[in-house]
């Protein structure tokens, strides 16, 4: 039975749902299922939490010995995410925002001599890739095994993957706690507090950080504009070692969000 | 976001267990699992399900009336429209009477070897 008849005959016909229930032995009657639904005392709140999922193929992955890559382009198709079961850039993570930067980092420079990629993020073991103009999936399915060929050749040879100067410039997890935590004090909140949003600094790895947008910020329609354009490129610009910036907002879970 | 045609659940609870019949919110519409077999009781596994055959804004498994319930695993099966089957397994959770837990997660992305 569809949700939608079900809850049509919950209201409208509460004698055949009663019935219906009944049927099933293992539900017990409730005193008030007899009453018009409208009786019932008002629902207790309750908030919504989330459970781990539990997820199988990465063990399967890194038990091989052989170098394993896959492609997993996002849901609108705007990048490609590359797992591998090695390490590309352990413990950190490092954006390259163009062919230029690129320079030194055998890694990067091969993925950028594939045409039209844009920018390359690494992290662990995976690579995020942007490229020019894609639209759907069929633009990824060529590119990415062209990348994920790539990544395996300069895997194979055994060298470092990033630059020793890239390494050299990136500073203990405390310095990029407080540079990160300045710009979201001074820059974003600020920005956001305007439409009743407010942005958190939840954790920090290495140079990778999360955060968790609040308030009118949770779940609001525009949140991923505002994280990609606005918070990206204010942390980038005042902390240009800053590498991945995850979003952990539960957005499903916004109670006002600013744009819905 | 796809139509989602129906859904099984399987749940293992740990040492604290719960009273039946068991709910499930689908678009914060409370209702209780249907085909229901098996228990929640200490070390107890039941299975349910319901034919949604609308999309799932939001998909929760609504705790106890009172009282404790842990849950040692979820297995939800989805039966989306367009996508092929997709099965997600959630982890050890508590719920009770001021809680609910998120039981939906969209189809995998679609990965390949390169």
């Amino acid at each position: 039975m569809s949700v939608l008849k079900k809850l049509s005959q919950m209201f409208s016909e509460p004698d055949t749902q009663d019935k219906k229930a009944g049927e099933t032995a293992s539900e017990v009657q409730d005193p008030s299922s007899s009453q018009s639904p409208f009786a019932e005392p008002p629902p207790v709140g309750r908030r919504v939490i989330q459970a781990s999922v539990i997820v199988g193929q990465a063990e399967e992955m890194n038990q091989s010995d052989d170098i394993l890559i896959k492609a997993e382009p996002s849901r609108d198709n705007g990048q490609c995410k590359f797992m591998v079961n090695r390490p590309l850039f352990e413990g950190h993570s490092w954006m390259f925002s163009n062919f230029e930067e690129a320079a030194g980092s055998p890694l990067a420079e091969s993925v950028f001599s594939v045409d039209s990629v844009e920018t390359l993020l690494i992290h662990d073991s995976t690579a995020v890739v942007t490229k020019t103009g894609a639209k759907g999936l069929s633009d990824w399915e060529a590119l990415a095994k062209e990348v994920g060929g790539v990544l395996r050749k300069t895997l194979e040879a055994g060298t470092d993957m990033v630059s020793k100067d890239i390494i050299a410039q990136i500073p203990t997890e405390e310095v990029v706690r407080d540079e990160i935590q300045k710009v979201i004090d001074t820059e974003v909140n600020p920005g956001v507090a305007g439409h009743g949003g407010k942005i958190t600094l939840t954790a920090v790895t290495g140079n990778t950080v999360t955060i968790e947008m609040g308030g009118g910020c949770q779940g609001c329609s525009a949140a991923d504009l505002t994280l990609k354009q606005g918070i990206h490129s204010a942390f980038r610009k005042a902390v240009p070692y800053v590498g991945a910036i995850y979003d952990e907002t539960d957005h499903a879970g916004g109670l006002n969000p600013y744009y819905r | 976001m796809p139509k989602l045609n129906r859904f099984k659940i399987e749940i293992e609870t740990r040492e604290t267990g719960t009273d039946l019949p068991v709910h499930f919110t689908i678009n914060n519409h409370k209702l209780p699992l249907e085909d229901a077999q098996g228990g929640v009781g200490p070390g107890e596994t039941f299975s349910g399900g319901f034919e949604i055959g609308s999309f799932a804004h939001s998909l929760t498994l609504v705790g106890p009336k009172s009282g404790q319930w842990d849950i040692r695993k979820i297995k939800v099966d989805y039966d989306c429209e367009h996508t092929p089957p997709y099965s997600v397994v959630f982890g050890e959770v508590t719920l009770d009477e001021t809680t609910e837990v998120n039981i939906w997660q969209d189809p995998p992305l679609p990965t390949w070897d390169v």
